[in-house]
Order: C-alpha cells, then structure tokens, then sequence
C-alpha cells in the first residue's frame, strides 16, 4: 500500500433526506496516493458520500479534512479548485465542445479582456494527456469521442487543477475490456503521482485488482475499511450484505394459478438479451440486479414504454405487442413505478382524483364525471388499505410516503389489472408502512393477482418473492425458486455481480 | 493537421446554408429577369439585409445562450421613432450623439429583459413577450403615426460613401466581425456556449450562468440599437410599424443558419447566410408579385420547414 500520510479525512459525516437517512455519522480516512475501494449495495448511501465530498451536496453534519485543514464546498467547482475532483457516472463535459475547451472550460487561459489563448490550452491538454501515457487528438468534439476517451477528459481535467484526490463513480459501467485495462494503467500512473483515487464500483473484480484498501457501507453507515490483501471476496460480500431476513414479511404464497406473463426471447440491442420467464396468477416474482442490469428496463419493455427488437410476449397465452402504455393497460397490466413524485402522484391533486385518474372511463354517464360515485370508491379504497389521512380530498402530497404509494396501488386496483408491475415497492417509507405494504402485495397475490417486483433492496426481494429472477447486463444470470429453500443474500450478490465468481468452496479466487 | 481541420470546421456546419442560398439565387435568376440586374442585386444583398442582419446577430447570440427574444421588432418601431421624434425636437443635433443614444436605448431595452429573465426568473419566451407588448404600448403612445424629418446628416449612416463603399456594408462588416470575435474567440462567447447547451455543467464548473445569460440579452440589446439607428437612417424616419414582423424574421434567420432553439450551437455567418436567404425569398415574391399577405403565409411554411429539417438532424 501507498503511504500512510491522511490527505482526506471525514468525521461524522451525516446526511437526511426526507424520509430517509442516507448517511450515518460516516468517518473515514484516505491515504495519499492511495486507490480506496467504496463498495456496498444500491442505496447504501456510495453516492451520496461522494456527493458531499465534492461539493454536490452538504452534509448535515460531520467535518471533511483536505490536508489536516478543515474544509466545506458550496460546489463542485469549489471542491475541484481545493484540489477533489469527481467523475460522475453522467459525464460532466458540454459535448460540442472540443477536447481543451473542456478541460479548461472557466478557466481557459486569457491574454486580457479575456480574449481565449486557446494555443495554450492545446498545449497544456496534449501534456497533461502525454503524462498519463494517453493519445488523443485535443480539437476533437466530445460528441466524437468514445466512453473511455471521455472518462480520460474528465481524468485530464481533474489533473489541471492539479487534484489531490480524484472520485470515479462506476467509471467501468461502459467500459470494454480492453478498454478497463487502459482505465487501471492510468489510475496506476497517478497513484504513482501521489494522487488519491477512490474507486466506487460494485464489480468486486475490480476492486480486487485495483485497490489498495476498501471500505464497505451499508445504510449509510461505515462496516469497515480493509486491507485488500487481507480480504477474501467472501468477506467482502459478507461485509455488503450481512443482515438476517427480518420477520416482518409474510409467508409466501401456497398455490399458484395458471400462467398470466409469457415472455420469450426479448431482446433490445444494447440493452436487453434473451429474457425468458413466465409470470404466474396469485404469484409475485421478485427481479433483482444492481443499477444499470435491465430490471426497470426490462419492465418498460413489456410495458410498452419502451420499443424492443426482438421476441415474443403473452398474456394469458395470447401475443401481444404492446406498443404504447395504453395498450398495456388495456392488455390487463397496472404499474407503480420507482419514483412516486415524478412518475406516480399527482400531488396537488386529491386522493379521490389520484385514485380515479387510470379508470376515468367507468366513472362517466354521458360524458359527465360522476363524482358520488368516485367518492364513493376512494372511501373504499382508503379504507380497505388503511391509508391515513384527514378524507378523500386531501392533496396527497400531504400524505407520508406510505400512504402515497398504498395510494398509487390502489389507483390500478380500481382497474383490476391482472398483472401488476411494482418497482421498488417501498422505496422511502418508514419500517412500519413497509410492513404493511408487504402485507397488501401478498393479499393481492392470494386474490390471485400476478405481480412482478423489481427491487433493489435483496431483504425485500428474499423476503416477498417466490421466485426471484437475478439480472445482470441487460441478461437473466439466475431464476431462483424460493419455496424449497430461501435464497442468501450472497447467492444473489454473486449472480448479481458476476457469475465468474462462485461461493461453491469459499474459496478466495 | 489543425490548419485542414480548422477550416473544415468553419465551413461545416453552415455549409450547407450556403448551398441553399445558392440553389435559391439560381432559381430566382432562372424565375425572373429582373433579380440579377444590379440596382435589385444591390437592394437584396447590400441595403435590406443590413437592418435584419444587425437584429438578428443580436438574436443568436440569446438563442445560443439558451433564450429567446421577441422584443426585438418593437424594440426596433421604439428606437426608430425616438430617432425622429428627437430630430423633430431638436432638428442641429450630431448624427453621432443620436446613434449613441439608441444604442444605449437598445442596451437598456436588453437589460430590462435580461433582468426580467434572469432577476425575476420568468421564462425568456414569456419575458420577451410581455416586453414585446410594453416597447409596443409605448410607441404607439409615444407617435401613433410614422414620424418623418430625419436629417440628410444623420442618414450618412446607411447611404453615405467612404471611399466608395457604402456605410450599410462597413457598420456591418465592422460588427459581424467583433460580433466573431466575441463568440469565437473571447472567454465570454465560450461561456454563452457552454450556457445554452448545458446549464447544469455550466453551473458546476463554476460559470456565472446568471450572468452570462444576462451579457446575452445585453449585447442583443446593443445590436438591436445599432440596427434601429441603421433603420431610422435608411427610412428617414421611425414609427410603429418600422419593426414589425422583425422578432419572426430574425427567430426565422437564425434556425435557417442552423442555430438550434434548444441552445448551444450554431453560429453568426449561418445566421447571416440565413439573412441573406430570407431577403432573397421576399425579393423574388415581390419579382413575381406575389401577393403580400401570401408572402406572410409563405414565411409561416419556411420556418417550419427549418425547424423540423433541423430537427430530424439532431436525431
């Protein structure tokens, strides 16, 4: 390992959105010219650390030290001129312009009255480029570059404000093999510079090869910093996932109708391959996998929201290509997507309208709304799935979190679709609504109802699935049955993660 | 290998504009004999399109920017008419102090919708379109009626010789040049960039967005000032109908170059060439007598031939 002098150090760093706490009290310390690992599931709060760190967000409270010296970034550019920068997932470079102009954009070297230098900023670019061993031709546009070369402009650009410490988020997300490689000569090349490269990734091969330590979150809290060579992959994941099924979810279902959802086949270049799974009456499918594997892709496929190339889908045994989100509703399909705000509640609208909203159509006599008879099923409906509020007229963005989403499933219980398409079910609800969110999913699934589950909390899915199907890039690597025995976390971080690395003798790789 | 690339890329994207308008000249001279004898060649490339070219300059810059501004016609019947009301007032006054004065109306006019879109955060369609209606309101209150007397002085500004090239084509060239300059080579033009195509990493990278967005509206605000001085000269007068249809043509000029809506791209001499284009097309229907409010209809159907050919590109 590099040496042991701090350049960076958290304390207490604690973040709460609303709803939710991301961050714990994090305290952590990186060492100069270090690569730091930073693993830990979906939502372990990997982003949000590091969007504190570089300016994105503030912590509510906790300290950040650059150098022994107390430090707090209003933004990113803030961060970057102390000496952090970040690559984000989304790059942060303005695609028509050429490769210096964004290395040195706000800071393009000027001859007064800020007439551009831009000879200078070439030059400067090709060196910085040449230090890192990588050629590229600097007037060329972002828009023509490839992925990796783009991540090498982010890389440059950190260099010119001669960063200290250098975040990659995902950088391998769209990474070639080849092209990896090339990634981890150039991090090599400036850990041996003395830079600190914290490398978030949750390809745990990668972090294998290129880290020196590593440091596992989970909830937002820290469960450890190890020594790579003193870490198996067992323990890592163990480290990431390590938690008892709690025993707030229901039994799983008894017996399970005929086949509602065929899908064969599907395919969508770049995106999805070879989907195959059926989907039974009275059974909830769980699809589990790690951003980025297909899972919510996969749903707007067959959902007709999103066009596929390939493949067949049934319902109820007939084909149906559903090329719009109406057709799959009319096809039998309901969907309470991952992001109520945005996708789901109309929130300054009522309860009673955010109920009828998807069933309009049975509530008109001549053209006209009937709203007694509206009301008449939103009270219904609140009641049957206890959602709390002060009456039907509420707004329900007044409502918490819990009450929104019994909400959102209510509205396409009106509908009585025969597949329902739940996407993170109880993503920012408190413990005791989730409870209960459980409880309504598998009171659906006796009713007979069929629903597939995407979620990216492993518990949720282990806990209500009874079959989970297990994705990773855009392809199914696993269907696992979990009425002979419950899945472990660890064999579905394993398929999730990548099916070259197997538990079968605990063995270290 | 920057020498071949760097001329490459000037040309590129407003090449084929240049096409078009070469295409278009063709057909004209094709369409009727009167289009390329010289006093109408003269009319169409080095008089009309002086005014709209100044204006429409001014208006890709806020377009690049990432606003839009459809105060510029009555910006234009305000300036014009102030010119003339000023000379009626006070007829001894410097052809120069009177040309200063409406640029820094212009600016001010620029500044008030700059504000209003950046200070008050109202949409620059919204902003502009209620400033459209105020500068208007004003001029109609101010002279109702076309108000002449504008001095032989003062209109050396758009018929005057300098060593026998015409003033029109000097303020033009001496501006479209700086106008370059500013866009293509000075920090601020990079930022107006940057702003229109991506506020978001603007904003990280430590840009004042705000006020680059303000600079824009600013500096359309200057050319809009020059190009009503240019007007009032040209017509020996001002009034409320000077500007009109002039936020539409310059929108119009600037797509037809290739500036996209959306911000971020495209650039002045496609502009121009955009310019150049329309005032070919309003010369060859006035050539074939086409009827007038027809003409209208037509500039309907150009525009939204350029900005659906636009946007099938991107895609």
């Amino acid at each position: 390992m590099a040496g042991t002098e701090t350049v960076l150090r958290l304390q207490g760093i604690t973040k709460t959105f609303p709803g939710v706490r991301a961050l714990d009290d994090v305290s952590l310390d990186f060492a100069r010219g270090e690569v730091h690992g930073l693993v830990g599931e979906n939502g372990a709060g990997k982003s949000t650390l590091m969007k504190i760190l570089s300016g994105v967000y503030q912590s509510d409270a906790g300290r950040i030290f650059l150098n022994g010296a107390r430090v707090s970034f209003k933004n990113p550019h803030e961060a970057q001129l102390a000496g952090i920068s970040i690559i984000f997932q989304e790059f942060s470079l303005i695609r028509g312009f050429d490769v210096a102009d964004n290395v040195f954009l706000n800071r393009e070297p000027t001859r007064g009255l800020g007439h551009m230098d831009k000879r200078l900023a070439r030059e400067r670019t090709r060196k910085l480029l040449s230090e890192i061993g990588f050629d590229l031709d600097v007037t060329r546009r972002i828009e023509e570059l490839s992925v990796v070369q783009q991540q090498v402009v982010e890389i440059v650009k950190a260099l010119s404000f001669t960063a200290s410490v250098l975040i990659m988020d995902e950088p391998s997300a769209a990474l070639t093999d080849k092209e990896l490689r090339k990634l981890f000569e150039i991090i090599r090349t400036l850990k041996a510079r003395g830079v600190t490269v914290i490398y978030i990734s949750h390809m745990l091969d990668e972090i294998f090869q290129i880290a020196d330590r590593v440091t596992v979150l989970k909830d937002g809290k820290v469960v450890g910093t190890r020594t790579i060579p003193e870490l198996t992959k067992d323990d890592l994941v163990r480290m990431m996932v390590g938690r008892t099924i709690e025993d707030y979810f229901p039994d799983l279902g008894k017996s399970h109708g005929p086949v509602v959802l065929e899908v064969q086949d599907l395919a969508r270049a770049g995106k999805l391959s070879h989907i195959s799974f059926d989907l039974h009456a009275g059974e909830i499918l769980g699809i589990a996998g790690m951003v980025g594997s297909g899972r919510n892709f996969l749903a707007r496929c067959i959902l007709g929201l999103e066009p596929w190339d390939a493949g067949l889908v049934r319902i109820k045994g007939t084909v149906r290509f559903c090329r719009s989100f109406r057709e799959a509703m009319d096809a039998g399909f309901g969907y309470v997507t991952d992001d109520r705000k945005a996708m789901g509640i109309l929130g300054r609208m009522t309860i009673t309208e955010n109920l009828t909203i998807a069933s309009l159509r049975d509530y008109l006599a001549f053209g006209f709304l009937r709203r007694s008879r509206e009301n008449a099923d939103a009270r219904r409906q609140v009641d049957q799935l206890r959602i709390r509020s002060t009456g039907i007229a509420q707004p329900v963005e007044t409502l918490s979190g819990g009450n929104q989403q019994k909400v959102l499933i209510s509205r396409w219980l009106l509908r009585n679709p025969e597949i329902l398409v739940i996407s993170e079910p109880t993503r920012g609800i408190d413990v005791g609504a989730k409870a209960e969110i459980y409880r309504i999913m598998r009171e659906l699934a006796a009713a007979g109802k069929a629903i597939l589950m995407i979620s990216s909390e492993l518990t949720e899915v282990i806990g209500m699935s009874d079959r989970i199907i297990v994705m990773r890039s855009g392809a199914i690597e696993g269907i696992i049955d979990q009425h002979d025995a419950k899945a472990s976390e660890e064999q579905i971080m394993s398929l999730a993660v990548g099916h070259e690395w197997s538990f079968a003798g605990g063995g270290t790789s | 290998m920057t020498g071949l690339s760097r001329v490459k890329r000037l040309s590129e994207p407003h090449l084929l504009v240049w096409l078009i308008l070469a295409v278009l000249i063709i057909f004209c001279a094709a369409a009727s004999p009167l289009f390329l004898q010289t006093d109408n060649l003269g009319n169409v490339f080095l008089t009309q399109p002086v005014g709209l070219g100044l204006a429409a300059l001014g208006q890709a810059f806020v377009v690049i920017s990432g606003g839009i501004d459809l105060s510029v016609g009555s910006v234009i019947s305000l300036l014009s008419s102030l010119a003339a009301g000023l000379y009626r007032a006070q007829p001894g006054l410097s052809p120069v102090v009177v040309a200063l004065f409406l640029v820094a109306l212009g600016a001010a006019a620029g500044a008030i919708n700059g504000l209003i879109v950046v200070g008050l955060r109202v949409t620059p369609f919204m902003a502009t379109l209620a400033t459209m209606s105020l500068f208007q309101g004003a001029v109609l209150f101010y002279a109702p009626r076309t108000i002449g007397g504008i001095p032989k002085s003062y209109r050396f500004i758009s018929d005057g010789l300098i060593a026998g090239v015409p003033m029109s084509i000097i303020i033009f060239v001496v501006v479209i040049a700086l106008c370059l300059y500013l866009l293509r080579m000075n920090r601020l033009g990079k930022h107006i960039y940057a702003v229109g195509s991506d506020p978001y990493v603007s904003q990280i990278s430590g840009i004042p967005v705000r006020r680059v967005r303000f600079l824009s509206y600013l500096i359309c605000g200057v050319l809009v000032g020059i190009a009503s001085a240019y007007m009032a000269s040209r017509l020996g007068g001002g009034g409320p109908k000077v500007g009109v249809g002039y936020e539409l043509d310059t929108i119009t000029a600037v797509v037809i170059g290739g500036v996209s809506l959306a911000g971020g791209s495209g650039s002045l001499l496609g502009t121009f060439a955009g310019v150049l284009i329309i005032g070919v097309f309003y010369n060859i229907m006035n050539l074939l007598s086409v009827n007038a409010y027809l003409q209208i209809v037509l500039k309907g159907v150009v525009l939204i031939a350029a900005v659906s050919f636009y946007s099938k590109r991107r895609v």
